[in-house]
């Protein structure tokens, strides 16, 4: 499904779109939007790892992984990796697709954009298990996650570039540049040649700064909930 | 009558089982016209802008042809589970005739997707304008058959699928065909322009001219924007049509393949 959606968004979507877009600051909107739309499937792949909390929990999973010889940090730290990673390999062939639309890259500039995503990729994980365990409803969580999607995913630079959304509304402008998926589809981008940056290590920054923060942070909140059921 | 009444009850209660996932889908729908279309307006081509009047007005009413679609394929994937897990042998016992059952379905989805278009055509009511008493039924009216239509379509969909992942596949390439080749996102004339160009395949160009999604939001546009967008009751026809071949179709389907598995 996600397949279909992404090639149907590359071939329908961003084809007809980019025939409606005609700004100086993104002379080929294709090419941007297929970089953006690679971030936007890594980010809900990500997410999904979440849900999946949910049904170990339901089907009582969870007390068998809590009676494994691994401490709690170990086991969320695992989690966290480990539902990034899955995410990275799940989107890997669509990326590789978004690669040969858009064609050559700076192969070292592609390096920073690929850890950049790594480290995105992880932290996003990270923030689905550490709201998760929070929340500990999957219909909350369902809800939540689906208004999350809708509102980080658009108030980013995953679709257009920073400038406008800030001409449209201060607001959305001041949300979009402290955006985690705002750092990733720019440095993405900037590694495959499409846009040019002033300084790529401020989203760099902000990339690792989020996915400190979830995985770390993240640990410590999974480490206090993880005990005593409560799951609806 | 009555067996429909209680099959419209039926899915009506199983909608809004899902209230709260209702909500966060119509949070999104928002988010799509009030960040998306707003930020596209200031990016769009100035000719294009010329024409359609700024893409926030352009969009607002393929939104709400979007959340219709969206809410009224939901009852074939209930379909397909109850399907799946024989919930249907339960459905046949029940004192009512297989028309019954199989009108009820395709009514229900229908409805549901009318009940949760509302909010998002209102919503395109207050930032475009009202249309007159005439116009305003008129658009409920061909929203109703395209809802019907839709359900019938997921229905059928539903019914000749017999794994959950087969459904899905099928729904995805449906769901992202029709909406794409549409003018629910983008005018029809940038769709014929690239198909001109030998840009986009011709199959494709006619799909989004005779789509139903394409003719429900340029008719709404028609009352609430005006040129270029036209109305023609030939679009109305076309949608007739379409919904007549999917509710006799889904119904037919219904009858016959529940029956046999």
């Amino acid at each position: 499904m996600r397949l279909i959606w992404f090639a149907s968004q590359i071939a329908l979507f961003g084809l007809i779109a980019s025939r409606m877009i005609n700004v100086q600051e993104v002379p080929d909107y294709f090419r941007y939007y297929v970089a953006g739309l690679s971030v936007m499937t890594l980010y809900s792949a990500a997410i999904f790892i979440g849900f999946d909390i949910y049904e170990e929990a339901e089907h009582g999973v969870f007390e068998y992984l809590l009676s494994l010889p691994v401490s709690r940090r170990q086991l969320v730290l695992g989690r966290s990796i480990g539902g990034g990673l899955r995410a990275f390999i799940y989107v890997g062939p669509m990326i590789g697709i978004s690669l040969y639309v858009i064609g050559a890259v700076n192969p070292l500039g592609f390096l920073v954009a690929l850890f950049a995503l790594f480290l995105f990729s992880f932290g996003v994980s990270g923030m689905s298990i550490t709201i998760a365990v929070i929340i500990k409803s999957s219909d909350r969580f369902d809800i939540l996650m689906g208004v999350l999607d809708a509102l980080i995913v658009r108030l980013s630079t995953a679709m257009y570039p920073l400038a406008f959304v800030q001409a449209a509304n201060p607001v959305y402008g001041g949300v979009a540049s402290l955006n985690p998926v705002t750092f990733a589809a720019d440095l993405f981008r900037w590694g495959t040649d499409i846009i040019t940056l002033d300084n790529p290590l401020l989203p760099l920054l902000g990339v690792i700064i989020f996915f400190s923060v979830f995985t770390f942070v993240g640990i410590v909140i999974y480490d206090k909930r993880i005990e005593g059921g409560g799951w609806q | 009558m009555k067996g429909v009444v209680y099959l419209l009850e039926h899915d009506f209660r199983n909608f809004f089982r899902y209230k709260w996932w209702l909500v966060g889908l119509i949070s999104m729908n928002l988010a799509d016209l009030f960040i998306m279309a707003i930020v596209y307006n200031r990016m769009l081509d100035p000719k294009l802008e010329n024409q359609i009047q700024g893409y926030f007005k352009f969009f607002a009413p393929g939104l709400a042809v979007t959340g219709l679609f969206a809410s009224a394929f939901m009852i074939g994937r209930e379909i397909n589970m109850e399907r799946r897990r024989e919930v249907h042998h339960y459905m046949l016992s029940l004192p009512m005739t297989r028309l019954e059952l199989a009108i009820g379905r395709v009514l229900s989805g229908g409805l549901r997707g009318m009940l949760y278009m509302s909010p998002l055509l209102l919503t395109c009511f207050i930032s475009l304008g009202f249309p007159n008493v005439w116009q305003f039924f008129l658009i409920l009216a061909v929203l109703f058959l395209l809802a019907v239509g839709i359900s019938g379509l997921s229905i059928a969909i539903a019914v000749s699928t017999s794994s959950l992942e087969k459904f899905i596949t099928a729904r995805g390439l449906v769901y992202y065909t029709l909406f794409f080749c549409s003018s629910v996102f983008y005018p029809l004339s940038l769709i014929q322009q690239l198909g001109r160009d030998g840009k986009f395949p011709m199959v494709l160009v006619t799909l989004a001219e005779v789509n139903p999604l394409s003719t429900a939001s340029d008719m709404i546009r028609s009352f609430l924007i005006g040129p270029p967008f036209e109305f023609s009751f030939m679009s109305l026809v076309s949608v007739l049509i379409f919904s007549a071949i999917f509710t006799l179709g889904a119904a037919f389907a219904y009858m016959k393949i529940i029956e046999r598995t």
